[in-house]
């Protein structure tokens, strides 16, 4: 199978894979930014219990968490075009690039929403009371009271999901988009060095997550800074503090374990 | 191309046939990803000398890493390394004879070991290690104190976080057919491009793999009302 294994490969296949790295970015930071869009619009009617839309929002989640996203892929990508002739609207020209960033903005949706509930839900009751009884709106005790708290205790579950969805995008060769997945399969058909390849492409991967998990702790140790004020033994407290909402974490469950 | 309701049926019926694969797969790839999981997360946690940054560099790099990644390097590679290997010790066993399926099996149990560590090693971190003094203070000995006490809270603890593994391997088990195993998602490709019809099959794929992934999670929650019986809390 191929051609003898030769490390040299590896260390030119780098710089080849890494010119489309900015495709993979692209989706993954487009499908983001949808993620958390769609997140809030979903978490919204779950958390004020809205009637009706707060079903949806569950049978949303529900199908979105419990189907594979390659699948997804493949429906959106198949089935979109169809549902939307029924209303004349043409999609045969519309690049593949945007069905892709909508499967994965709408499944990161579900996940974000499940982030965003959890994290509010772990807000303390007791805060927007507090808010309500200085006089606030609720407006303004969702978007100065509660909100940069639930961000804080977010990251981490937000770290997992953003590292997750930049595995996943390794799925979109599937529907030919070149990222970085799809041209390490063309560099290796066409040049019959199919391990260092995936090797080379599996340490972009490596350092990328490695690289965004680094700077979401910063993110979060930022965030949770108010929690730390006044303490002259600052890293004995951030461990301290580290346990009193890693339980709340263990409970929130929408981490993709093992995911694809 | 126009759509066609009832084929969504057709395309059902005709999938469910390649179930059995998915579970398969799944099932392996949990079992043997739990054991693999047991023994690093238990190196980590005793900090044993050589194996330590071993374990952690391989939950590292599984991690860091797309699953595609793993299928497609484990698919190349190790024929390569089985063959080498038979000619240098002159066996007659050669790659070719693993099955398609062998692949995925090694690939997904070697993606899924590194998961469950991190579940199993959080599931143990979780309980609290009064017990385990407790359990040495009336003469077990470690490994009895590790099964009798510690395992079954920990198992109880880590339960959510295993559903979601299992789950994820579910939905995982759709990149088999890169390596042309016919599981449900390969199936459904079959079953879209000889008919034509593409969403109907994805779709019923779809329903499929929300049947499944439902009833994990029921049957989870049913298990962790089990399970979590001791810890009612009170007087019981």
């Amino acid at each position: 199978m191929g051609a003898p294994f030769d490390l040299s490969f590896v260390f030119s296949f780098l710089p080849k894979l890494l010119t489309t790295l900015s495709t993979t970015l692209l989706i993954v930071a487009c499908s983001l930014l949808a993620g958390v869009i769609v997140g809030f619009i979903i978490a919204l009617p779950r958390l004020y219990k809205v009637p009706v839309l707060k079903t949806l929002a569950e049978v949303y989640i529900s199908f979105f968490r419990g189907t594979p996203i390659l699948i997804q892929l493949f429906l959106f990508y198949y089935g979109l075009p169809e549902v939307l002739k029924l209303v004349n609207v043409d999609m045969t020209r519309t690049p593949v690039l945007v069905f892709v960033i909508l499967t994965y903005g709408l499944h990161t949706g579900a996940f974000m929403s499940e982030m965003i509930r959890a994290s509010v839900t772990a807000v303390d009751k007791g805060q927007v009371e507090a808010a309500y009884a200085t006089g606030m709106t609720s407006y303004q005790a969702f978007t100065r009271i509660v909100l940069p708290q639930a961000l804080g205790i977010a990251i981490p579950v937000f770290s997992n999901l953003v590292i997750a969805l930049l595995k996943d995008t390794s799925l979109a060769f599937t529907l030919g988009v070149m990222e970085m997945t799809g041209k390490a399969q063309t560099l290796g058909s066409v040049t019959q060095h199919f391990i260092e390849t995936y090797i080379a492409l599996a340490l972009i991967y490596l350092v990328i997550s490695f690289t965004i998990e680094k700077l979401l702790l910063v993110a979060e140790h930022r965030l949770l800074r108010h929690e730390a004020q006044g303490s002259p033994v600052k890293r004995k407290f951030s461990l301290q503090k580290k346990a009193s909402y890693r339980h709340i974490i263990a409970d929130m469950g929408p981490g993709k374990g093992g995911g694809a | 191309m126009k759509l066609d309701p009832s084929f969504i049926w057709t395309a059902f019926l005709q999938i469910l046939g390649a179930i059995p694969t998915t579970l398969y797969i799944t099932v392996v790839s949990v079992l043997a990803g739990f054991v693999i999981g047991i023994i690093v997360a238990l190196i980590r946690i005793y900090k044993v000398p050589v194996l330590y940054p071993i374990a952690v560099g391989y939950v590292t790099f599984i991690r860091g890493t797309p699953m595609l990644t793993h299928l497609l390097l484990i698919y190349f590679g190790l024929p390569m390394i089985i063959d080498g290997l038979a000619v240098q010790f002159g066996w007659s066993f050669r790659s070719v004879s693993i099955p398609m399926i062998g692949f995925a099996y090694i690939s997904f149990s070697i993606t899924a070991g590194a998961y469950m560590s991190e579940v199993v090693r959080s599931g143990l971190l979780a309980v609290d290690r009064g017990q385990i003094e407790a359990a040495h203070s009336i003469g077990m000995s470690t490994p009895q104190a590790l099964r009798r006490i510690v395992f079954p809270q920990a198992l109880a603890a880590s339960l959510p976080n295993l559903s979601n593994s299992v789950i994820g391997m579910l939905h995982g088990s759709t990149l088999a057919f890169t390596v042309s195993v016919v599981d449900i998602n390969a199936q459904a490709q079959i079953v879209a491009s000889t008919n034509w019809k593409f969403f109907e099959a994805y779709l019923a794929a779809a329903l499929i793999f929300w049947g499944l992934t439902f009833l994990i999670e029921r049957v989870t929650a049913l298990i962790e009302k089990r399970i979590n019986l001791y810890n009612r809390g009170g007087v019981a």
